[in-house]
């Protein structure tokens, strides 16, 4: 039987808008994949840390603070540095135009403006495991 | 248009969305010529229809009601005329001919300078209640230099961290005759701001009496929608009690709590727990207020903040019947003995949920329904949130749109001319009725779960949020809720839309925030190492000893205390660790300030 596949549903910093990380986490669980929530007020460090010792495949943080770029910035940069880059990121919540560029070229895999399809989330995941071989 | 006639010679189809994968079937119901079925533009006279048979929370509703409906319903007991208990149909005789509602928005961008700016010309527009609020490191306990408060501050807010931010933001706005509210998250802020306005005018050589309006102060919104990192519950209860003495005594026109529905309500509760809970805080306070001697008469005129939410009737008839209930638990329960003490005031937001980044320009259309809802339900406060809002914070223009709005609603609708105008409409006052009943059977399970503090704490509030929040994320997949633009009726942007999300306040750069982090530092190395010290002591000993705090937040605050130090101060008095957050040391200054005193 194929590996579930096991996400970290994230928050970090002081943001304190909660529902889309929850909507998210229904989503995932309803799909079939196992996901795994960090709780607000967490720090990147503490966040890819989580994530390589929950050993997930993805990270999908969640901010409303307009804030994503510099989350995800740093977050990747700690995966790297634990030497878990094959984790994929995704984010989702307050993101413009120019944010989602800047996501994109710093390798963020996927981008999701509040009330974007949920669909849409799952078939990059879908996307993003068959890509690494599962 | 329309008439079975024009549909000849086209198919005649019925489109059923399957669910959220925004994929439409078309199943084929009749055909009726298919000679000209090439290219034919499909017209279905169904499309679009109702979907739903109950409210927004759920509420089943007739299709009509009559005057069966409300048979056991009383005009004098239950109803009775605007300005008489219960106050089903507002708290004035002539409600907004004698008053407007007051206009107010949270006015709060990432430095003290623009926020200053913006209020100023606000007020210019017809403001007339001003919202203060913070960013989201400050409403956690955090000042900007704390390593966790990074990557969200100026977000939301000014980083409000101490006088000299406030002082900025405040210049040459009046502080007397005017009505402040602090929309803050956490208990924290709603004291210590409290604290910088009163502090101010001391300065200034004001009458603290004289300040007037309210902060939220919460301490159940501030765990159950927030939770809020700085103080626990247990703190958060009693400093509330501790800043309502302090306000009764010293600004008796500030009202210390203004309990909040309108978070749960974000946060997924249905409109009777929003109303439940914001009931039982109600409640809980007085009886809290009744065990230091505090009677429902001393405190006056209850204020909460409820939510206005998209259901129109439901939200309107929700305000009615908070009026009713409280006014009949001050009677009934509490005693009360003046009609002050009966009245419930409500301030609104309308939802920031309900704004969607899709086709923003239809939340134009979403905020003038709400706002119309408030002043039909007659309430006191309005903060209407912003057609940009689910983008980001609101544009000035976004904002003026908000002003522009009510005073349509007031000048060319003419819609406050007469006070409660469905008031006596069958559906209107069953429903009031309906909502007053549900809210207290949901009541009556706070208080069999031994209350709301205790629902809180054993997580039961939380989960009846999470329930509801459930309840309608699956309704929307299944398209039994629909919202426009988002799964449904999805359409085109075009410029129009393009231009309100372009326009969107954008948040601080990383730049920006370095020079915020330096501004702290200097600022807290420029004060009076010996008055700042005396502050501490004085701080830490009366949390420490069951003294009211208040009056040492206020000078603290005054000697430059920032809104970090005061809630780390206050967590020692509790024997905490400083930080919240748990990465930074106490402060050497803090340290040395307590040396001996543990």
């Amino acid at each position: 039987m194929a590996k579930k596949t096991r996400i970290l549903v994230a928050k970090v910093g002081c943001d304190i808008h909660e529902r889309g990380a929850l909507t998210m986490l229904n989503v995932f669980r309803d799909n079939g994949i196992e996901a795994i929530y960090t709780g607000r007020y967490q720090s990147e460090e503490s966040v890819a840390n989580a994530a390589v010792v929950e050993d997930v495949d993805i990270v999908s943080i969640s901010d409303l603070s307009g804030s994503l770029v510099i989350i995800c910035r740093k977050i990747l940069s700690e995966l790297k540095r634990l030497g878990a880059d094959d984790i994929d990121v995704i984010c989702g919540g307050i993101i413009t135009k120019e944010d989602k560029e800047e996501l994109t070229k710093m390798g963020v895999k996927g981008c999701f403006e509040t009330g974007s399809p949920v669909e849409k989330t799952l078939d990059l995941i879908r996307e993003l495991m068959a890509a690494k071989g599962s | 248009m329309g008439g079975s006639g024009q549909n000849a010679g086209h198919e005649f189809l019925r489109v059923i969305n399957l669910s959220f994968l925004n994929i439409r079937v078309r199943v084929k119901v009749r055909t009726i010529n298919m000679r000209q079925v090439k290219k034919a533009i499909e017209l279905n006279r169904d499309e679009g229809g109702l979907v739903r048979d109950s409210t927004q929370s759920n509420i089943e509703v007739k299709t009509v009601y009559t005057p069966q409906d409300i048979a056991d319903i009383d005009y004098q007991r239950d109803i009775a005329d605007p300005g008489c208990f219960p106050y089903t149909r507002g708290l004035y005789p002539k409600m907004y001919r004698d008053r407007l509602w007051l206009k107010s928005f949270i006015v709060s961008y990432a430095t003290p300078e623009e926020t200053n700016a913006a209020f100023k010309s606000y007020i210019v527009n017809g403001l007339n209640d001003l919202r203060l609020l913070a960013d989201l490191p400050t409403q956690s306990g955090l000042d900007p230099d704390h390593p966790a408060a990074w990557n969200s501050m100026m977000c939301g807010g000014v980083a409000t961290y101490a006088i000299n931010v406030y002082e900025k933001m405040l210049e040459d706005l009046p502080l007397e005759g005017v009505t402040y509210e602090l929309a803050h998250s956490n208990v924290l802020s709603s004291i210590y701001f409290h604290g910088l306005l009163a502090g101010i005018m001391e300065k200034q050589g004001l009458n603290i009496r004289d300040l007037r309006g309210n902060g939220i102060c919460d301490p159940i919104r501030a765990k159950l929608v927030y939770a809020s990192p700085d103080w626990t519950t247990e703190i958060n209860r009693r400093v509330l009690l501790d800043h309502i003495e302090f306000c009764l005594d010293n600004t008796p026109k500030w009202k210390a709590i203004a309990p909040n529905g309108v978070d749960p309500c974000q946060g997924g509760m249905n409109a009777i727990h929003e109303l439940g809970e914001v009931i039982a805080v109600c409640t809980s306070v007085i009886d809290d207020l009744e065990k230091r001697g505090r009677t429902v008469d001393d405190y006056g005129p209850m204020v909460v903040a409820l939510d206005a939410e998209s259901d129109f009737f439901e939200t309107i008839c929700k305000f009615r019947a908070a009026r009713r209930m409280w006014a009949k638990l001050a009677k009934d329960r509490f005693r009360a003995k003046t009609a002050r003490a009966t009245q419930l005031k409500i301030g609104i937001r309308t939802s920031g949920l309900s704004l969607q980044l899709q086709k923003p320009l239809n939340n134009a259309a979403r905020v003038t329904l709400q706002i119309l809802s408030c002043v039909l339900g007659g309430i006191n406060s309005l903060d209407a949130s912003s057609i940009d809002e689910a983008i980001g914070l609101p544009s000035y223009e976004a904002r003026m749109f908000n002003l522009d709005t009510q005073h349509i609603i007031t000048h060319e609708a003419n819609v406050p001319l007469v006070a409660d105008p469905l008031g006596g409409s069958y559906y209107v006052e069953w429903m009031t009725d309906k909502i007053e009943k549900l809210t207290n059977d949901y009541l009556a399970e706070v208080e069999s779960r031994g209350g709301i503090y205790a629902c809180l704490e054993s997580g039961w509030l939380n989960s009846v949020m999470e329930e509801d929040r459930l309840r309608v994320q699956t309704e929307k997949a299944k398209h039994q809720r629909l919202i426009v633009g988002v799964n449904s009726f999805l359409g085109e942007e075009g410029p129009i839309n393009r231009a309100i999300s372009d326009c969107s306040y954008k948040v601080p750069t990383e730049a920006k925030r370095h020079e915020r982090v330096a501004e702290v530092k200097l600022f807290k190395a420029s004060r009076d190492a010996v008055r700042l010290a005396d502050c501490v002591r004085k701080l830490y000993l009366d949390t420490k000893t069951g003294a009211n705090v208040s009056r040492a937040i206020i000078d603290g605050g005054k000697a430059g205390m920032t809104v970090g130090e005061v809630c780390g101060v206050v967590r020692l008095g509790y024997g905490l660790g400083y930080d919240p957050m748990d990465t930074i040391p106490t402060p050497d200054f803090v340290e040395a300030a307590l040396k001996g005193r543990e």
